[in-house]
């Protein structure tokens, strides 16, 4: 596992809490793809204020609370 | 049904054994029923309080000590995934709430039969364990997880529970019955179970508020090694195999012990052509690989490879691994607990598409497809359940590769034999998993 950079953070989905509504890639497709069934594939830690602040616009859109930032270095 | 072994010199006689020198898990091999619970053909007496008493001595009293011991030893996790205990012991320090240690004996892997043969044959040596690491943590709660159909694992754990009260000993251990489906014995799953919640797996969130409950789960062979460590015996120098031919066995075997001398002396009169390794959420490895490598796991692993909780299922020459795997994917998918997407969506599209493989129906986009599903699926999962199914869609792509490429091609399938596996034997008999 490489270690991120201090302070970088990283957008984590809570697959059991999703139910594929789609609202986070619809608010922030820079940060949230769809795969072919509609839940969300958010990979990769968040390398610029823009995409964090995409980021926390899928957190808050989020129907379920299916989504949260953590740091980046810490253990999954 | 051809080239499928029997065992015949089982059981009662040991693989590889090499002289005593150090302890052992197990006091016998043996022979189990082909599926279901570790209940074996021919009765092995469990080890009595005062037999183990007497092979071991006292058990000493679980302390600060024992973290540190746990910490030097690297003692592995054996429940599959090979996690440092002290990885997970550290990983406590988060928390402040009540503690609840689990003897984990839910292992769900069809073939798998270890830790129930374990528990049905030393279960003082795992409730050793788990009193030592309940007291050296601070735990409130001690528990065995089982199975809910697994009445001889029960019946064990109750009657050395007993034997150990009459002693005197204050072990505050309880005994709590899950589901019977494939994810029950999931860490997370046992996690929410032992606390009253549903058996499902369940994602790691950031905790919200202190005090939270907390629980430690440990495989039962990983507390069994763990006693044995705390006397300051010997680390085992074995490793505890469940083993499917036309029997299900159980052996313990010198780590050291190749693949090829393991199905020798197991009586295994032909070369496989692979071999699914860690069981139906494993992957496959093909013979000539295999043959010459030894048993432990840290062999395999610079080979990219593992066994998981120990599970080896060769592969008779002559039956079709992709027809195998089409049947295992399938099954897979239907254990899937149906709570994430991925899981929920992407198995079953990877268990047709195995299936359209398997029947020559396939096409050359086919085997991208597959592959790409499996991209997509992988780490998705609150749980590693959609892991196991896209490692054994890769693993067989890779080791069947001639086999691939005349299915594609659309020539007949050159399997002359069946290969029946527990749980998946004929179509549609595949039991329904939980629904949500």
């Amino acid at each position: 596992m490489s270690r991120a950079p201090a302070g970088r953070l990283r957008l984590r989905v809570d697959p059991v809490a999703c139910e594929g509504i789609g609202l986070c890639a619809h608010v922030a497709d820079r940060v949230v793809a769809l795969d072919r069934w509609g839940y969300p594939i958010v990979d990769g830690d968040l390398d610029a204020g823009a995409a964090v602040r995409a980021a926390r616009r899928a957190v808050r859109a989020c129907p379920r609370r299916a989504l949260w930032l953590e740091p980046a270095d810490q253990r999954r | 049904m051809t080239g499928i072994a029997t065992f015949p010199r089982l059981p009662g006689r040991r693989v590889g054994a090499s002289g005593g020198l150090t302890d052992r898990l197990l006091l016998s091999d043996v022979h189990l029923r082909r599926s279901g619970p570790a209940d074996p053909v021919r009765h092995v007496a469990a080890e009595s309080l005062v037999e183990h008493l007497a092979r071991l001595g006292p058990r000493p009293l679980g302390g600060p000590g024992l973290v540190d011991l746990v910490q030097g030893s690297g003692l592995l996790g054996h429940g599959g995934a090979h996690v440092p205990a002290a990885v997970k012991w550290r990983a406590l320090a988060a928390g402040d709430g009540p503690l609840t240690l689990v003897a984990n004996a839910a292992e769900s892997e069809p073939v798998a039969g270890k830790d129930g043969t374990l528990l049905r044959q030393r279960p003082h040596l795992v409730l050793d364990g788990l009193a030592l690491a309940a007291e050296a943590l601070g735990a409130q709660r001690a528990v065995v997880w089982l199975h809910g159909d697994d009445d001889g694992g029960r019946r064990a754990v109750r009657t050395a529970l007993e034997e150990r009260r009459r002693t005197g000993a204050r072990e505050p251990v309880k005994i709590v019955s899950g589901p019977v489906h494939y994810l029950a014995g999931e860490s997370s799953a046992v996690a929410r179970g032992v606390l009253g919640g549903p058996a499902l797996p369940s994602t790691r969130r950031p905790a919200r508020g202190p005090h939270r409950p907390r629980t430690l789960v440990h495989n039962v062979e990983t507390l069994a090694r763990l006693a044995l460590l705390a006397r300051d015996r010997p680390p085992t120098s074995t490793r505890l195999l469940s083993v499917l031919g036309a029997d299900r066995v159980v052996v313990e075997v010198e780590a050291a012990t190749t693949f090829a001398r393991l199905l020798a002396e197991l009586g295994w009169d032909s070369r496989p052509q692979a071999v699914l390794l860690g069981g139906y959420g494993g992957l496959w490895a093909p013979w000539d690989r295999l043959a010459d490598l030894p048993l432990a796991e840290s062999a395999l692993r610079s080979e990219g490879l593992t066994l998981g909780a120990g599970v080896v299922i060769p592969l008779a020459e002559g039956a079709c691994g992709l027809r195998v795997t089409a049947d295992l994917v399938r099954y897979l998918a239907s254990m899937s607990a149906r709570q994430c997407g991925p899981c929920a969506f992407g198995l079953p599209a990877l268990a047709d598409s195995a299936r359209a493989l398997a029947e020559g129906r396939g096409h050359d986009d086919l085997v991208q497809r597959l592959l790409d599903d499996a991209g997509l699926v992988e780490g998705r999962g609150a749980c590693h359940h959609p892991d196991g199914a896209t490692r054994l869609v890769a693993s067989a792509l890779a080791t069947f590769e001639a086999d691939v490429a005349a299915h594609v091609a659309g020539r007949a399938c050159p399997a002359r034999a069946d290969h029946p596996l527990p749980g998946v034997d004929g179509a549609g008999t595949v039991p329904v998993a939980v629904r949500r």
